[in-house]
């Protein structure tokens, strides 16, 4: 199953996803996180290091390429397949990957097509895959998240993170991207406003499936810069994301 | 089969990856050293498998191990250059085996050995047995396989160095493989995204435009992802050996170009030139003036003779359009000993930036490296001229038989027609400097005529530009 978690920037996607890959590894299944977000701090909320991402090994191929370093014998597919093994950071509780910066200047259609296929077949290999993606709508319409079953788009409170929800949910159905589940799930909501904020979120169109209220142990977590995955399992918003969790599973 | 195998072998094992989380071992690698390599040899004692070192029971759970693979072959019609190809399959065969992984080729590999097939019973001995089988049942012509797995350290370092050097001797014969050796060339259309007439022919002498895929990697392309854009063409029947033209190259660029083009000439920039991508390396330009090819690459930000830069000449030939006297090609093909061959190879090359001057220095003709101008040489086509006259640049003798034609291709639609000017620019100081200049221009004309100028250059005296 691959779970991607979507929305504006700055709405919590990173916190949903981190999450979910620690409620998740509790299953002992074999899972893969993929960090999606040139500008994310995923593996930060999950407590680990990173030496190099995708986006560094297309650069490293590139180079390698044009400096006739490459064996005439050897491959590209076999070297990037190498290399991309090697990115993916591995813990007893999950791997991750993560996809890193954008591609420069010149030509990355052949690389880019390589890689599609090779992290495609290194996914197989997983019983689940969570995507916590880059912000905005650009995944939708570059269909790196087509093969995804269950989308969740996150917001905030803002009226701005709402409509991105809203674009979200508009643009799967213009792309004729089929989930199999599309939800919404309201984040760092104020329990003073909740009946309004869900009142807006009804007009996206989404259903919601969770609300995780504004929560001043994650408010500090991120202020320390401590990793989110450590969060007690009574916190407030662990559970709440447990809830979520459970009702994804249980669809 | 496999009956005393303790594991599954099975080609539906492809591709498996194991966790280090589910992992017993891991060997060569990263964090190791190891090697596989094939070699055919004679009095092979068929069926012998052996282990040098510690078997996997000997191993703990974590643990990095070196790891060397020999496989010694011997058959009546196995000769030593087909030992590439064949160490090729140890990456999949090897995936055969449920729970041992195996990444990459020759001195890049690396492998992991489930904590499940450990606890199935599964050795290296097995990994032995295992290849010794599905090498044969592959390669019928192997008449004898004997195969040795090494894991102690001091054995593998020995047989790296050892293998390396087969290696080095594979790379200089794969260098030297030509057109002529193969008879498949690949198609790829994976720029058609943007460029939807554009079909790129790779053959061994002709890498891609974009310079990422050469010939191997389009035929490792065309076999992970039979339906994907790369594709094979069979070489087909040779029209033009110089030009490199072939009936097959032409069919297929004639169908996946949806009928735009439908001749190609690989090795040259006139005729019918290779179409161009946009994501080229470096575009060769013809020169009428000169009669002869200048080449600039995308890294080049200053402007060439012709008065304009890379990306102004690449906007005018991308987008999988064919234009006369233009191609886009990758640095890799200026190091093809077919680079051009048709128009003349590097004897018709009159300009190059400095940079990629010097990248080739190798690959240019000793007696030419000083006769081409860079641009620290030549800014426009009159620098260009007193360069290639007094270096002595063999399009010299060239020019003099053509000078006359190239007179009359000039244009001269002068502008000035109304009295009110808004901006005059006196163009005499610059005899030289085209005003326009256009790959294909189409002039209006009446009478249900129409008028193409191919690479027409537009001098005028006088440039008038006035507010309408």
């Amino acid at each position: 199953m691959i779970i991607a978690i979507s929305g504006k920037g700055g709405v919590g996607k990173t916190l949903v996803s981190s999450l979910l890959i620690k409620e998740l590894s509790k299953t002992g299944k074999d899972i893969l996180a993929i960090d999606a977000d040139p500008d994310s701090n995923l593996p930060e909320a999950l407590g680990v290091d990173v030496d190099r991402t995708v986006g560094d090994v297309r650069e490293e191929l590139k180079k390698d390429t044009a400096q006739g370093k490459i064996p005439t014998g050897m491959n590209k597919w076999d070297i990037l397949d190498y290399k991309i093994m090697a990115s993916v950071i591995e813990t007893p509780e999950f791997d991750l990957l993560v996809m890193g910066r954008p591609e420069g200047s010149g030509c990355y259609c052949a690389v880019n097509n390589m890689l599609r296929k090779i992290i495609e077949n290194l996914s197989e290999n997983y019983d689940l895959i969570i995507i916590d993606t880059e912000a905005g709508l650009e995944h939708l319409s570059r269909r790196t998240t087509q093969n995804v079953d269950v989308m969740l788009v996150v917001t905030d409170n803002s009226k701005r993170g709402m409509l991105t929800a809203h674009r979200i949910g508009d643009l799967a159905g213009e792309l004729d991207i089929k989930f199999q589940d599309l939800y919404l799930i309201l984040n760092r909501v104020r329990p003073k406003i909740e009946e309004e904020v869900v009142k807006k979120a009804q007009e996206t169109g989404l259903e919601i499936l969770g609300i995780v209220h504004e929560d001043e142990e994650v408010t500090e977590y991120d202020l320390e810069g401590k990793p989110l995955v450590e969060l007690p399992d009574d916190s407030n918003t662990v559970k709440a994301v447990s809830g979520i969790l459970s009702r994804i599973l249980r669809e | 089969m496999f009956e005393d195998i303790p594991v599954d072998v099975s080609p539906m094992y492809e591709g498996e990856r194991i966790r280090s989380a589910n992992m017993f071992v891991e060997l060569a690698g990263p964090k190791s050293l190891g090697a596989e390599l094939v070699q055919v040899e004679d009095n092979v004692e068929d069926g012998k498998l052996e282990v040098i070192g510690p078997e996997l029971q000997d191993m703990q759970e974590g643990d990095i191990h070196t790891l060397g693979i020999l496989i010694e072959i011997q058959g009546e019609a196995l000769e030593k250059e087909l030992e590439g190809v064949i160490e090729r399959r140890t990456h999949e065969l090897c995936n055969y085996i449920k729970g041992f992984m195996h990444l990459n080729q020759r001195d890049q590999i690396w492998c992991r050995v489930s904590k499940e097939a450990l606890e199935a019973g599964f050795k290296l001995e097995d990994l032995a047995k295992a290849l010794s089988i599905l090498f044969k049942e592959e390669y019928p012509i192997i008449e004898a396989i004997a195969i040795t797995i090494m894991t102690e350290e001091d054995k593998v370092k020995e047989f790296v160095e050892k293998a390396r050097a087969q290696y080095e001797q594979r790379d200089a014969r794969a260098r030297e493989l030509s057109d002529e050796d193969v008879d498949v060339f690949y198609g790829c259309v994976m720029c058609q995204s943007f460029a939807p007439t554009h079909v790129c022919v790779v053959t061994p002498d002709r890498t891609a435009l974009c310079g990422a895929i050469n010939w191997f990697d389009c035929r490792a392309a065309a076999k992970m992802d039979p339906d994907g854009p790369i594709f094979e063409i069979g070489k087909g029947e040779v029209l033009d050996e110089v030009k490199g033209e072939y009936t097959t190259v032409n069919e297929v660029v004639a169908e996946r170009s949806q009928g735009t083009f439908d001749t190609v000439y690989l090795h040259s920039v006139f005729g019918h030139p290779h179409t161009s991508c946009g994501c080229f390396e470096a575009v060769a330009f013809y020169i009428p003036e000169l009669d002869g090819i200048g080449i600039v690459d995308r890294d080049f930000r200053g402007e060439t003779p012709l008065g304009i830069p890379f990306s102004a000449m690449a906007g005018q030939c991308s987008g999988g359009k064919q234009v006369e006297g233009f191609t886009g090609l990758s640095l890799e093909y200026m190091r093809s000993p077919k680079f051009l061959q048709a128009d003349g190879g590097y004897e018709r090359i009159i300009w190059l930036p400095k940079e990629i001057k010097e990248s080739l220095s190798e690959y240019i003709p000793e007696d030419l490296k000083a006769k081409i101008p860079t641009e620290e040489d030549a800014a426009n086509i009159k620098e260009m001229r007193a360069f290639l006259e007094e270096k002595g640049h063999p399009i010299m003798d060239r020019l003099e038989s053509v000078s006359e034609d190239v007179e009359e291709m000039e244009e001269d639609p002068a502008l000035e027609e109304e009295p009110v000017a808004y901006a005059e620019m006196s163009m005499e100081a610059m005899p030289m400097a085209p005003v326009a200049f256009a790959p294909e221009l189409t002039m209006p004309a009446s009478g249900g005529v129409k008028i193409i100028f191919k690479n027409a250059k537009v001098y005028a005296e006088k440039v008038i530009i006035k507010r309408k």
